[in-house]
């Protein structure tokens, strides 16, 4: 993984700075997502160009903007002229070119047209949220595209020349047996993207699918699912594509930047509604509502909610639960050093354990899951808070 | 004349189901003791848990006139007993409180495991017993088998047999005359002072402890000072009265009369059952014959099931005992199941009655850990050391020897199930000692069994392997040296008090295993390897390895909310405070209680 890291620190020498824009429409509304989305009016979409404006000059913009990432919703829905105007925006508070600028989009609404706007713009990365390559499977998850529609875009996008390409899958889906997934595996590497990332389902709350989990209409089964998991790496390394999160594969130097600067604790401004920030010794997330984030912008106010302090012992927690999710670990000497009162002791015992139990492993500076650990992460993870949360003693 | 001429105390005996409460209901009925409109069925069981189970906890003795054939009426006080072995001590007071027992035969069963331990009970109290055969009136009725029964197994005069049927009211008239004819009236009425049998006692919460009593000798009204001959303790009489069959006051009891006795005592647990109550100011130079103090038999810890319910379980063992005094309970904690009570009982009906009671009149609902009964334990150097609970039995280095209680079964079984029930009997540890045969199909066999093999399972499997039909009755018999053990179960190396257990170390290797396999199989799937083991004094003598977690780990951390994922840890976290820590293993509360309800 020295690529990546080597790679990111050429990027952003200094302090890396992300910029976030949640656009919040969808056409309709996917079986499995929990994300704030909306359904795109002519209006809405005004308004909501209008806030993100007004949000964005809001923010004391004290550096450069390193890498921006526009998710949603469905970035990919605004109309070519509106796509421009929201990357007007964006440039004007970026202070020079992002070194990378991903967009997500959906095969359905993927033009020549849009993209042609978003590679004027600066966009590099294109993110395609094509999740299967079987009808029957795409139509249980409530997407609304067809198969022939995901080969179109993707010749789209990769005629409109950008730098990068991901597409987005989904395994462990009702029904799907494991030949069906290496199937749809296969498919992808088939296309060559640049960059491909594999969702295990995951069953969230105040979707249509934990209602169907609730209901005891679809099962869980973990071993199943792990089963998926392995197979899935050891196809995608067989392939090319190097691991270096959870769920995220790439080919060398295309990993996301945005996404590695986030795991890594480093700063981030979120804008749109439900936009996540990680800035300026605070973090917290906007209201995850078009018109209460609009009105809360009108007094001219962020519409951040539960807004903590991002303290170093915070920080250096997350660093390590979201640290140890990806392939290179965490530098337990940076922080370390950043943040010498976390109780490293309990740190020290927890990795031990888990190096003795084939969890982890801890080598010089840096702690990595194992594949083992890797699908455990979780546990891992609460047991990090755990450790975290036993107070340092602090000398009178 | 003496007063008592017109007076007898008579009681029912029976097996379970052979049909002792409807018919002393007809005799109620027929002596105009409970006018028809507030009769129902089953009078004289009124706990709901009794009329269920067909058994009596409580004694409801009723006093009735009977108007006989010679035309004189006569007071007969029935007496209705407890009918199981666990609570044979209480049964033998009340039949000490008779002079003749009605001993009931279900003509279709015959006699059975519990007819012969109660007439040997009745027999021992030198009890005038009338033997009435019951249920005459079914297709599959055997009488000549039950007559042929009387005289070979109880040496009882065929022709002494009554046919009756309580349901159907045959015989009643008969039954009664017997009992003015052949029960002697009252005995030792002519004793000089006043001695009144306690033979069960009440807890009302307005009036304190209500004792029921026969008396023998002399009188006693209210004002009078009472004293109890067991310990010397006075008190002051406020009423006494008879059962008719509710609790109506009366000027004074004497000689003969069955009745009640309200004094200034509160708690129960003061008047013991087979105590003998006199006047202090004229006491009796001699208490009656039959006292002793009931301990209990087997143990167990009971936990509620949400913690929260401690107090109400608290609240719950203390109403209990109130009107239970055999029943005993002191507070104890457990790594596994939290705070709870350690509890003692006669025997196991009475366990399962007052867990029972404990869930339903209560409401609680609550786990209990393995029976255990007392052991003995002989440490070098000759201290000798009670201990009813594995927790507190000492060092094995420091035991001499370990000494079990044992009881002496009668099993009544078809012969075709002979075969099993001596490998059942072997498989627990016991002996068989005698063989009678019944009939042409039955047989009683005769058994010693260590009293902790019969605790979880052998009840069930005698009845499973014999269909049905299969009984038994036993008696506490003596202690005996065995080579016990206590085992261990350790999740991590650190052990779990509710699953240390005294085993014979024989069985110690099967039981182990099989403990550890059920661990193993219901704490849910955990992050770091857990061994489960079975230990005795540090040796592993079998171990299972709870199931490694696969996956745990969310796919999508995405769009910087680092705030949402760490809401599904804290959550993760925060489930974890509420498990039971064995060590450093996390272990749901619930999977404990389901390897003891599995059971």
């Amino acid at each position: 993984m020295s690529h990546i890291a080597s790679e990111q620190d050429k990027a952003a020498p200094d302090r890396p700075l992300g910029l976030y824009v949640h656009v919040p429409f969808c056409a309709s509304t996917c079986d499995f997502c929990a994300f704030y989305q909306t359904k795109p009016t002519a209006d809405g979409v005004e308004r909501f160009l209008a806030g993100v404006a007004n949000e964005a000059r809001l923010v004391s913009w004290a550096r450069p903007v390193t890498t921006v990432f526009w998710g949603g919703g469905t970035p990919g829905l605004l109309a070519p002229r509106d796509l421009g105007r929201l990357a007007d925006i964006v440039r004007s508070h970026c202070g020079g070119a992002p070194v990378e600028w991903s967009v997500e989009m959906a095969p359905a609404s993927v033009t020549p047209q849009r993209l042609a706007a978003l590679k004027a713009a600066g966009v590099t990365r294109i993110s395609m949220g094509v999740q299967s390559f079987q009808p029957a499977l795409l139509e249980g998850l409530g997407r609304q595209h067809t198969r022939a529609q995901i080969y179109r875009a993707y010749e789209h996008v990769r005629a409109a020349g950008f730098a990068s390409v991901n597409l987005d899958l989904m395994f462990a889906l009702p029904g799907q047996t494991e030949t069906e997934w290496a199937d749809d595996v296969r498919e992808a590497v088939r296309l060559a993207p640049d960059h491909i990332s594999t969702y295990c389902l995951t069953f969230e709350e105040d979707t249509a699918l934990w209602v169907k989990l609730s209901q005891g209409r679809v099962k869980l089964d973990p071993e199943h699912e792990a089963r998926l998991y392995e197979a899935t790496w050891a196809q995608l390394r067989e392939a090319g594509y190097a691991q270096y999160e959870v769920s995220n594969f790439a080919r060398p130097g295309h990993a996301c930047l945005h996404n590695l600067n986030t795991w890594r604790m480093h700063e981030w401004v979120g804008l749109g509604p439900s936009g996540a920030s990680q800035y300026a010794g605070w973090r917290g997330a906007n209201v995850a509502d078009l018109d209460k984030w609009l009105e809360l912008l009108g007094r001219g106010e962020r519409a951040t909610e539960d807004r903590v302090a991002a303290t170093p012992a915070q920080l250096a927690e997350d660093a390590l639960i979201f640290g140890l999710r990806m392939n290179e670990g965490v530098n337990l000497a940076d922080w370390r050093a950043r943040c010498a009162e976390a109780p490293w002791a309990m740190v020290d015992a927890l990795l031990a354990r888990c190096n003795a139990e084939g969890l982890t492993l801890v080598e010089g500076d840096r702690a990595r899951l194992t594949d083992r650990g890797r699908l455990l992460a979780d546990s891992v993870g609460a047991e990090v808070m755990e450790a975290f949360s036993v107070q340092p003693v602090v000398p009178a | 004349m003496p007063l008592t001429k017109y007076t007898r105390n008579f009681c029912i005996i029976a097996h379970v189901d052979h049909g002792k409460t409807t018919l002393s209901d007809r005799i109620l009925e027929h002596t105009n003791t409970v006018a028809m409109r507030v009769m129902t069925d089953q009078h004289l069981d009124s706990m709901d848990l009794e009329k269920e189970r067909g058994i009596t906890i409580k004694s409801h003795p009723v006093t009735m006139t009977y108007r006989a054939k010679d035309g004189h009426d006569y007071k007969l006080n029935l007496m209705d007993t407890p009918g199981h072995v666990d609570f044979s001590y209480e049964v033998s007071r009340s039949l000490a409180a008779c002079e003749g027992a009605v001993l009931l035969i279900d003509a279709a069963q015959g006699v059975e495991a519990q007819t012969v331990a109660n007439a040997h009970l009745a027999f021992a109290q030198k009890l005038k017993v009338i033997p009435v055969i019951n249920k005459i009136d079914l297709p599959s009725a055997n009488l000549e088998l039950c007559t042929r029964q009387l005289e070979d197994i109880l040496s009882i005069p065929a022709e002494e047999a009554i046919l009756a049927s309580g349901k159907a009211g045959i015989g009643i008239e008969d039954i009664l005359e017997a009992v003015v004819n052949r029960v002697p009236p009252p005995r030792w009425a002519t004793y000089p002072q006043l001695r009144c049998l306690v033979f069960d006692s009440l807890y009302d919460s307005y009036r304190g402890c209500i004792a029921y009593v026969r008396v023998f000798s002399g009188t006693i009204k209210a004002n009078d000072q009472m004293m109890l001959m067991s310990n010397g303790q006075k008190a002051d009489v406020k009423e006494v009265g008879v059962f008719m069959p509710k609790m109506t006051k009366i000027a004074s009891l004497g000689a003969g009369d069955v009745g009640y006795i309200v004094s200034s005592i509160k708690n129960t647990s003061d008047v013991k059952t087979g105590d003998t109550i006199t006047l202090a100011a004229r006491p009796a130079t001699e208490m009656l014959p039959g006292y002793k103090e009931v301990r209990p038999m087997v143990f167990c810890g009971l936990y509620p099931l949400e913690s929260d319910d401690y107090e109400k379980l608290k609240a719950a063992l203390g109403r209990l005992r109130l009107n239970d005094a055999a029943f005993v309970y002191s507070s104890e904690s457990s790594l596994a199941l939290g705070f709870g009570f350690r509890c003692g009982f006669l025997g196991l009906l009475h366990m399962e009655i007052i867990q029972e009671r404990i869930r339903r009149e209560h409401d609680v609902d609550i786990i209990s850990t393995y029976p255990s009964v007392i052991y003995h334990v002989i440490k070098h150097g000759g201290e000798k050391i009670d201990v009813d609970n594995p927790v507190n039995m000492p060092d094995p280095g420091t035991i001499e020897e370990i000494r079990e209680p044992t009881i002496r079964a009668s099993i009544i079984l078809p012969n075709d199930s002979m075969g099993d029930i001596l490998a059942l009997i072997m498989e627990k540890r016991g002996v068989c000692e005698h063989t009678d045969t019944l009939d042409q199909n039955r047989v009683m066999l005769r058994c010693v069994l260590p009293l902790n093999e019969i605790l979880v399972d052998f009840n069930d499997r005698l009845k499973s392997i014999t269909h049905g039909y299969g009984s038994m009755d036993y008696e506490l018999g003596d202690y005996i040296a065995s080579d016990l053990v206590k085992m261990d179960i350790m999740i991590n190396g650190d052990p779990v008090d509710a699953f240390s257990c005294i085993v014979h170390r024989e069985k110690a290797d099967a039981k182990g295993r099989q403990l550890c396999e059920k661990l193993a199989k219901i704490i849910p799937p955990q992050m770091f390897k857990v061994a489960i083991q079975a230990a005795i004094g540090g040796k592993i003598i079998a171990r299972d390895n709870v199931r490694e977690m696969r996956k745990d780990v969310t796919s999508k951390c995405y769009g910087g909310d680092i705030s949402r994922k760490r809401k599904l840890l804290d959550k993760q976290k925060e489930g974890k405070k509420k498990m039971k820590q064995i060590g450093k293993v996390s272990i749901p509360p619930d999977a404990f209680i389901k390897v003891l309800q599995n059971d």
